[in-house]
């Protein structure tokens, strides 16, 4: 007779599963680390430690070259909201107001335009908390963000970077814990199909269909990946933009599952809102968007 | 007619002189070889020279044109002692010159006026303040750096030596001759003073280390502006001041010298501070070498000297460096910014300057005006945003043409097509007028009329139309302006 699996009366799987997974990020470094909310609760509660780890490595990426706007609104969204503080604008500003730093090689943005102060106050993050460095190359930038990270100053550091490899990920991962720093990275959006093509050259072209499908993960020891979408603004009744709407798709998340969300982002209170309907003519227009991921994130 | 500018030793042993024609210089001896003079290049010379010289002493000035430009003043006051005293400065630094080649003559006196007439008449001689009289009493009249115009002069009147015009009255020398005279004499005799243009502004801290082993590490170096940092510091806590700018100065076994400026966003007394930065910069010369052969920081045959110097100063409060010991992130307001300059200050020093900035907003309708980088560390309050005038997370320098069809010509546009990609605007929001600044010279744009444009797939643009219709223009022009998020 086999013997049957162990079964804990009075406990089902499912919260075995859910505590073992609470305790797993213990593991992973001594403190229980502190996470930035998004403020919403279905997204929040959706994240392991309730929110995005601060003490980490998160990467944006745009859906399509296209959106890379969109993915740096969100990227920018993110580094405001730390400290979680309500931004102050003008003279009276709080002088603890930490300083947030924007890294990025000359390469990374050069299509899409200069940052530009005054669009940074419409997603929360005050123009004179930003420090913008630019530099010649994707080595420079990573060391200039390493050691950004590493000096605990910033807030938060925000970077544009082209290529990144599992290594150098880490090591950002490593300068991140140790200072317990949100280090936001914006990618680009080819590298996906770029990883997919080369893989699907060296695979059968049966298995290459799937495997661009799937989208091979690129190796990156990030906590969390986005993906970002553009999305249709939402408008007051003079059909002025009130809130940004992303399409925003957690791709990968340690200890974490993936899911999808339409969040918005409030440019009077500068703080995040999910899409009041969820079935709205936003994501009807989005052929990509299937309604079934959306169930499942939930 | 070409003329002599120069001659060597063995030239001169067959009675060429300087100032000969070069007709008569061939005459005197069949194996003259002639090279054309190069001005700037002996000049370039005398520089290099005088950068190395400041091994000695930071206050180095090479000599102008008025005092034959083929020397140096170094003001050894309070370095000579270094040495062991003049003498030995003047020996040391005869070896080291007869090592690179250089036959030199040298001279120290209280006045610069005297040590350049004992080093051009008398070499190697050390004169004792107030010994000048007598010591140039005997020269002749060569010794007073005048122009050859009133050295005649004064040989015809029967001038030949120094003595003969130290003692006569003034008053006829003035009336006949140009001021110069009396002046060169006033300054050899310290009765005037000599101002000196020195090839570096003299630091107001300094400090130089001699070492025993040539180095070549940067490690090393680095090391060593450690210990260079740690002996001026005493005297900026002693000052109440902390360093802005530095100067690194390594002086090369074969003479040459490096010297790399560093400046500061805050006043610092730090030493790992100084030593993280000096390192940056090593790391970066080093690096801009491998990748665009530029100046590198090349050791040859290794940095037998190096000096440290605080070229600017500026008050600090006392207790201000202690604070960065004391981690504390709730209490101290000034520990983040001294922190934060801190951060600032390495990473420009290791990726240039211009690569870190700061956004300042100015006061400009002027999308494209409205901000400009600053300085480092200079944080300016910025306006609260304006919700009716969105403006774009991301904008171009410069403003990207696109084809645009409209309904009506003075109308939102209903597609545009840019960077070869047509996009069916599905929500515009506009316009927002923005005329040119009429009151700026040179500034007569069109006014434009900018939209805040959502295509199809939820991407947000901000165009605008450059003209009005009908008024300034029948066919305006369309440009897309920035991206929103």
């Amino acid at each position: 007779m086999p013997p049957s699996p162990v079964t804990i009366p009075g406990r089902d799987r499912a919260a075995i599963v859910d505590e073992l997974r609470g305790l797993l990020p213990r593991m992973e470094s001594g403190a229980p680390p502190r996470a930035l909310p998004f403020g919403l609760p279905a997204l929040d509660a959706h994240l392991p430690q309730g929110g995005l780890t601060l003490g980490a490595l998160h990467e944006v990426a745009p859906a399509a070259p296209g959106d890379v706007p969109a993915a740096f609104g969100f990227l920018v969204a993110l580094l405001a909201r730390h400290p979680l503080r309500p931004p102050v604008f003008g003279k009276d500003r709080a002088p603890t107001n930490k300083p947030v730093l924007f890294v990025a090689s000359a390469r990374a943005l050069a299509d899409h335009g200069r940052p530009y102060g005054h669009g940074f106050h419409r997603l929360g993050l005050d123009p004179a908390r930003l420090i913008l460095v630019e530099t010649q190359t994707a080595k420079q930038a990573l060391w200039a963000m390493e050691e950004a990270v590493r000096s605990a100053v910033p807030a938060a550091v925000g970077g544009a970077i082209e290529k990144l490899d599992l290594k150098t990920s880490q090591r950002l991962q490593l300068a991140a814990g140790g200072a317990g720093l949100p280090l936001f990275l914006l990618r680009p959006a080819h590298t996906q199909k770029a990883e997919a093509q080369k893989a699907g050259a060296q695979k059968a072209g049966a298995q290459k269909a799937s495997v661009q499908e799937a989208g091979v993960q690129e190796a990156s020891a990030a906590a969390t990946r986005w993906r970002i979408g553009a999305a249709e603004a939402a408008r007051d009744r003079f059909g002025l933009v009130v809130r940004t709407r992303w399409h925003a798709r957690l791709e990968r998340c340690r200890n974490g599952r993936p899911g999808e969300w339409l969040v918005e982002f409030d440019h009077a209170a500068f703080r995040f809102s999910l899409a009041a309907a969820l079935a709205g003519p936003a994501l009807s227009r989005r052929p990509d968007a299937q309604p079934a991921n959306l169930r499942r994130a939930g | 007619m070409p003329c002599v500018a120069a001659v060597n030793a063995a030239a001169e042993a067959d009675g060429i002189r300087v100032g000969d024609t070069l007709a008569d210089a061939r005459a005197k001896t069949g194996s003259l070889q002639v090279r054309a003079a190069d001005p700037a290049a002996d000049d370039a010379a005398l520089k290099r020279l005088a950068l190395w010289a400041t091994r000695y002493t930071p206050a180095v000035a090479p000599w102008d044109e008025t005092n034959g430009a083929d020397g140096l003043f170094l003001d050894v006051a309070g370095a000579s002692h270094l040495f062991g005293g003049e003498e030995e400065l003047i020996a040391d630094l005869a070896a080291r010159l007869a090592r690179f080649g250089l036959p030199a003559q040298l001279a120290a006196a209280a006045t610069a006026g005297a040590a350049w007439a004992l080093a051009r008449l008398r070499p190697t001689t050390t004169l004792a303040a107030g010994e000048e009289r007598a010591a140039l009493a005997p020269l002749p009249i060569e010794a007073l750096r005048l122009t050859a115009a009133t050295r005649r002069t004064l040989r015809r009147l029967g001038f030949r030596r120094v003595g003969a015009l130290i003692d006569k009255p003034r008053a006829p020398f003035a009336a006949r001759f140009e001021r110069e005279l009396l002046m060169r004499m006033d300054q050899a005799f310290g009765r005037m003073p000599e101002p000196l243009a020195f090839i570096l502004p003299p630091p107001v801290y300094h400090s130089l280390r001699y070492l025993m082993e040539p180095l070549v590490a940067r490690e090393a170096i680095v090391a060593v502006v450690r210990r260079l940092m740690q002996d001026i510091v005493h005297t900026l806590t002693r000052d109440g001041v902390g360093a802005r700018a530095l100067r690194l100065a390594l002086y090369g076994v074969d003479g040459g010298v490096k010297s790399i400026d560093v400046g500061v966003t805050r006043p610092t007394r730090s030493i790992p501070f100084v030593a993280r930065l000096i390192e940056l910069k090593l790391e970066r010369m080093t690096e801009t070498a491998a990748e665009t052969t530029a100046e590198p920081l090349d050791a040859g045959f290794g940095f037998e000297a190096i000096g440290l110097a605080i070229t600017a100063v500026e008050r600090m409060e006392p207790g201000q460096a202690e604070l960065i010991d004391s981690f504390d992130e709730t209490g101290a307001p000034g520990w983040l910014d001294e922190r934060c300059a801190e951060l600032i200050d390495g990473l420009a020093q290791r990726l240039g300057p211009r690569c870190v900035r700061r956004l300042a907003p100015v006061a400009s309708h002027l999308p494209e005006r409205a901000e400009r980088p600053v300085a480092r560390n200079d944080r300016a309050p910025w306006p609260a945003p304006d919700e009716a005038r969105p403006r774009p997370l991301l904008m171009f320098a410069r403003a990207e043409p696109a084809e645009v069809m409209a309904q009506v010509p003075e109308g939102p546009p209903r597609r545009f097509r840019w960077r070869g990609v047509l996009h069916g605007v599905a929500k515009a929001q506009g316009p927002e007028r923005i005329a040119t600044e009429w009151w700026r010279s040179g500034a007569s744009a069109p006014t434009r009329d900018y939209y805040l444009v959502e295509d199809e797939a939820g991407r947000r643009f901000w165009l605008y139309r450059e003209g009005l219709y009908a008024r300034e223009t029948v066919a305006p022009r369309w440009f897309v302006h920035g991206l929103f998020a």
